[in-house]
């Protein structure tokens, strides 16, 4: 469907255009060549070992608790002087600027400590993550050093050492929908309680963190003992937040902050339907 | 029997006078073989010349459309594998976190899609896409035709159909997905339940009646959703699209004033073969994207939700953007509940979900007359008004476009407040006024801007520059530059549609390759 | 040769174009690039498509899938598209616009058809058309019956009651029965008396507020063992479950609307779209330790309704 005579022409932008998606189909069709059998649906299927080596995992304690080594305490102490007693009083009694931390526990000082929330940047309403102030050990010594402040009681839970190995994700994640799930939302994204204060996005914590935060309760957060949850369901629900909530299949693609249809409206509408029009603007006339 | 055409007397056939075989043409067969049985040669040639203006604000109503036709043909396959049962199964698909646990027939085998079923994802996800830009477009298109007054008369029954499409489809969306079962959807059905209970003298029989019983009711919410969503629905809203075409095809397409456009004629692309390959382009491109966005960008992830219980919960939940508005409402209603005389209305839950998307529709459906009684205007209007020539109707429009985005905006109080770290009660607060304040600000705004582009020159159409040229005695002039493709259009006067090209000083039969790739088709006289 | 009139009045129906006429030039100012641009267009459609096939053969993957496929039909379709805009007639044509409205004497022989058959129907028959009438009012509101009645149970006072009843345990998603050492301070749990876990009309919110007895209002004394307080988990607003617990301000948020009712209050509504406050069950702990109802719920939980008084 010529009417002029073919012209010699000097490169033109349509021409550029279309180069790219050529490229791109080119190099995705090589790229699917290359990834045949991306997806592997893992099967339900177990060998018989393997459901033996499940069943010795399960057998063994769900969680153990246990205090650091007594020779941390000194280590503790100096810490805890150097940076907690300001706010919190030597004794750790409290002042009207921190709590009391006598009686507290372990397992409470770890979690405020290793999630870097304690030492405090600045008074809010509720401490937000950061990074760590101390290393490891350091922490699990300042816990040690405050849980020997008192005796120890079934209210001053120690640091918990979670075994997932024998956990039931499908349990987990029963128990965490019906727990957890209506503060921290379904995908551990967390979200605004009232008042200012929030439930923070899960997708950082440790294993160890998870099962503190449940049995110490930290701030508006309720506490779930072992007469509430079982340590075995506690465990199951460990497993689940850093298996599943940290690591969420995406198997749709982007993820889009996994806060639901807040976020997919606005790519619907944004991207679809904008983009789309864009589309018609090209395709139509101005007026 | 007769070897030469009824017409035009041309052989076919047969051999003719000069010894030459005529070939058979086979257009010319097919066409002959169906207005024989369909009688499509009298108003044929009439339909193929029939012409559609191009402004590109009049494709934003394709876009619907063909997101309809995706939506029934992802929605196809989907039902070839969804079960649309409450009977309770032991999840043992792909997706272990769900492994042994017991959940609904419709969850797992929606599940079974995304995991089990090669490209099953992918058309599932197209298919939410393509509900959400289905009802985004509508709502654009309504836009477009409100603020352009393509509703008055003789339109005004478009207009009314058009908003019952809106309607449907806000409502089979909504159904559709609620089908997963899924913990977010569920909770969203949870609500349906308690907005119906909400109706005075009737609310709890309905409720009991479609549902079932008391809340979850017996299980066949399930299935009376799907038989909805797949039959019943979509049998309206083709219906209603069917008559919306008709109507357009019958009054023609409203145009935007320019030059040698009237009310008497209609200027544009004929439908074959310009528009029509305009049209069909523009269906797969959409097509690419929605199935783009099918692919890439997760939407309604059940898996993560987990299957409904009526004792589960999640924060941040929203539902898809078309209800938002209903969602907002609800959100920022003050507790009002009426109790007295042995009776209690839920004002805070009736008002926002039953009687204000009442009060909506209603003025969405009478606006025509409404606007026909306030301006006096009865007369019939084919071409279009520019928005800012009519501030009034325009600010309208921008202030009711304002409230209800501010309504959308408040069903995410909770996710703002995270998002901006302010109290959650400080933001419900501000919605509380924003809801009133927006739309007067807007409406204002609007209609300054609306005077200020009406008074302004050559405002809305593309600059051509103009170089400035210095001659060799220093002075300087201005000349506009070369064309850019697209500015001698609307400079040239429309003319009929051609059936014959003049070639050499008579009209010739041309073939293909003509200058135009219009055929000769032979016109009777 | 121009100027042959065809049907309807008007402008002529030209059927006779000059070879040179601008109309019939291609929208493209270089046709000759638009159609090598359209081509490479259409080619990636086609290989858009070929790359999906194999992608599907080998296996599939939802992101290939996506690309490859999307690519494929927007390629296919911005060829087509640009073919009709580019190459085809630029245009712009024209068609007369014909009024659909009928003559004046058109539109009075319609309406005297209507008017006068009609009488002529009913004349001196208005019994008939009396009956006719009745009988389609009639039919219209039985044939509603079975597409409303037939589809459920009548509500009678399945919404005043729940299971719990004097002496009910509480029990966990499990079954278990709650013991009275069971939660710490600051704990919650959601409970179902024995016998009906995972229903939703009994779904019970238990927190524990403090070791002591918690008097939330006059009249509710021995509600509140030992810091056990529980609460209706429907919501008394739209019925969500009120499943998120602050255990240092003492509040319960309902996840959907933002609610939120004061605890140590009786429930009471404080901040949000809820109209009333949520219905408290009475508990006691009995000899053995557990936790058990007093009595029913004193009002029908949930949200509310017109029987509701």
């Amino acid at each position: 469907m010529r009417i002029l005579p073919r012209k010699v022409t000097t490169n033109s932008a349509p021409l550029r255009a279309m180069a790219l998606p050529g490229l791109v189909v080119a190099t995705v069709a090589l790229v699917g060549l290359l990834t045949s059998g991306a997806f592997a649906g893992a099967s339900p299927h177990r060998s018989a070992a393997r459901a033996a080596d499940l069943r010795a995992a399960r057998a063994a304690a769900p969680i153990t608790y246990s205090l650091p080594p007594s020779s941390d305490l000194s280590v503790g102490q100096q810490l805890f002087e150097a940076n907690c007693s300001s706010c919190h009083g030597t004794d750790a009694y409290g002042t009207d600027r921190a709590p009391n931390l006598v009686g507290v526990g372990a397992a409470t000082v770890d979690f405020w400590v290793s999630t870097g929330r304690m030492p405090l940047a600045d008074s809010t309403i509720q401490p937000e993550r950061k990074p760590p102030r101390f290393d490891r050990r350091q922490t699990l010594s300042i816990a040690n050093y405050v849980a020997s402040l008192a005796p120890p009681s079934p209210a001053a839970p120690e640091i918990p050492n979670v075994n997932t190995a024998g956990a039931n994700l499908a349990d987990g994640n029963t128990l965490f929908v019906l727990n957890c799930a209506g503060c921290h939302t379904v995908t551990g994204a967390g979200d605004a309680l009232a008042d200012g204060y929030f439930a923070p996005s899960l997708h950082k914590a440790s294993k160890t963190q998870v099962a503190e935060a449940m049995r110490t309760g930290p701030g508006n957060m309720p506490r779930f003992g072992p007469g509430t949850l079982s340590d075995r369901q506690t465990a199951d629900i460990v497993a689940y937040v850093v298996g599943t909530i940290e690591h969420p299949v995406n198997r749709g693609g982007l993820g889009l902050g996994e806060i639901g249809p807040v976020a997919e409206g606005f790519v619907a509408l944004l991207i679809g339907v904008g983009g789309i029009m864009l589309i018609a603007f090209w395709l139509g006339e101005r007026a | 029997m007769s070897s030469t055409t009824p017409t035009t007397g041309i052989p076919i056939g047969k051999p003719s006078g000069d010894g030459k075989r005529r070939r058979i043409d086979p257009v010319d067969a097919g066409v002959r073989w169906l207005d024989v049985r369909l009688g499509i040669a009298k108003n044929g040639r009439v339909f193929l010349d029939k012409i559609f203006p191009d402004h590109w604000s009049f494709l934003l109503g394709e876009i619907a459309l063909y997101s309809f036709v995706i939506l029934v043909l992802t929605g196809i396959f989907l039902s070839l594998f969804y079960n649309p049962s409450t009977a309770e199964v032991i999840y043992h698909g792909a997706y272990a976190p769900l492994r042994g646990l017991k959940v609904s027939a419709a969850y797992a085998s929606s599940v079974d899609i995304s995991f089990g079923v090669r490209s099953g994802l992918v058309i599932r996800q197209m298919h939410h896409w393509a509900a959400d830009v289905f009802v985004g477009s509508i709502a654009v298109h309504m836009c477009r035709i409100f603020f352009t007054g393509a509703f008055r008369k003789p339109r005004e029954l478009n207009w009314i159909v058009g908003v019952t499409l809106l309607m449907m489809a806000i409502i089979n969306g909504f159904i559709g997905y609620s089908l997963p079962d899924d913990l977010v959807s569920g909770t969203g059905i949870r609500l349906a339940f308690s907005f119906l209970l909400s109706m005075p003298l009737v609310g709890s029989y309905l409720a009991f009646f479609i549902f079932g019983g008391n809340w979850p009711g017996d299980g066949s919410i399930i299935p009376r959703f799907f038989i909805l969503h797949v039959l019943v629905l979509p049998l309206v809203i083709i219906g209603l699209i069917g008559a919306h075409l008709y109507l357009l095809v019958r009054q023609k397409h409203t145009q935007f004033p320019g030059k040698g456009r009237t009310e008497h004629n209609v200027v544009g692309t004929p439908f074959y073969p310009g528009f029509l390959a305009k049209t069909t382009g523009f269906l797969f491109m959409i097509g690419g994207v929605l199935w783009a966005l099918g692919g890439l960008a997760q939407i309604n992830p059940i898996w993560q939700f987990g299957p409904y219980q009526p004792y589960q919960i999640s924060y941040a939940v929203q539902p898809d953007w078309y209800m938002g508005w209903l969602d907002g409402a609800l959100r920022i209603f003050p507790s009002w509940e009426f109790v007295g005389f042995g009776h209690t209305i839920p004002f805070e839950v009736f008002l926002p979900t039953i009687i204000f998307p009442g009060i909506t529709f209603t003025i969405f459906w009478l606006w025509p007359f409404i606007e026909a009684w306030l301006t006096g205007d009865r007369a019939e209007h084919q071409l279009l008004d520019r928005p800012r020539d009519r501030p009034l109707r325009t600010a309208l429009g921008a202030g009711a476009l304002a409230f209800y985005f501010t309504l959308f905006s408040a069903s995410s109080t909770d996710v703002l407040a995270n998002f901006f770290q302010i109290s959650l009660n400080s933001v419900l607060w501000f919605f509380r006024f924003a809801v009133l304040v927006v739309p007067i600000i807007t409406f204002f705004v609007a209609w300054r801007l609306c005077l200020d582009i009406a008074g302004t020159q050559g405002a809305g159409r593309r600059k051509r520059a103009n170089v400035v040229v210095r001659s060799a005695e220093g002075e300087y002039e201005a000349e506009k530059s070369a064309d850019r493709p697209g500015d001698g259009y609307h400079e040239l006067e429309p003319t009929p549609v051609p059936a014959f090209i003049e070639v050499s000083g008579r009209p010739e039969p041309v073939g293909v390759g003509d200058a135009s790739g219009i055929r000769r088709i032979p016109r009777r006289v | 040769m121009s100027g042959v009139t065809t049907e309807g009045d008007g402008p002529t129906h030209s059927p006779v174009a000059a070879f040179d006429d601008p109309h019939l030039r291609p929208y493209a100012q270089h046709p000759g690039r638009a159609e090598a641009a359209i081509g490479a267009c259409l080619f990636a459609g086609v290989l858009g498509f070929v790359a999906y096939g194999i992608t599907y053969w080998v296996g599939g993957q939802t992101q290939v899938e996506g690309i490859t496929l999307g690519v494929g039909l927007f390629g296919f379709g911005f060829g087509m598209a640009a073919w009709g805009k580019y190459l085809m007639p630029k245009g712009p044509f024209v068609e007369e616009r014909h009024s659909i409205e009928g003559t004046d004497a058109e539109v009075e022989t319609l309406s005297n058809a209507v008017a006068e058959r009609g009488k002529a129907v009913f004349h001196r028959r208005g019994v008939l058309g009396g009956l006719l009438g009745l009988g389609g009012a009639a039919m219209g509101v039985v044939l509603a019956f079975p597409v409303l009645r037939s589809l459920g149970p009548q509500p009678k006072k399945t919404l005043f009651v729940t299971d719990w009843k004097r002496g009910a345990h509480l029990v966990d998603l499990n079954g278990r029965r709650i013991t009275v050492n069971d939660l710490e301070v600051g704990g919650a749990l959601t409970v179902w008396p024995q016998g009906f876990v995972g229903t939703s009309q009994d779904q019970t919110m238990l927190v524990r507020a403090s070791f002591d007895d918690v008097v939330t209002r006059p009249g509710r004394e021995s509600w509140g063992p030992q810091g056990y307080l529980a609460y209706s988990k429907l919501c008394t607003h739209a019925g969500c479950p009120v499943g998120l617990y602050m255990e240092q301000t003492q509040q319960l948020l309902c996840p959907c609307h933002q609610s939120l009712f004061d605890v140590l209050g009786g429930g009471t509504q404080v901040f949000g779209p809820a109209p009333r406050p949520l219905p408290q069950l009475p508990l006691y702990i009995d000899s053995l330790g557990y936790l058990r109802a007093q009595a029913p719920y004193d009002q029908p939980v949930g949200p509310g309704f017109w029987e509701r008084s």
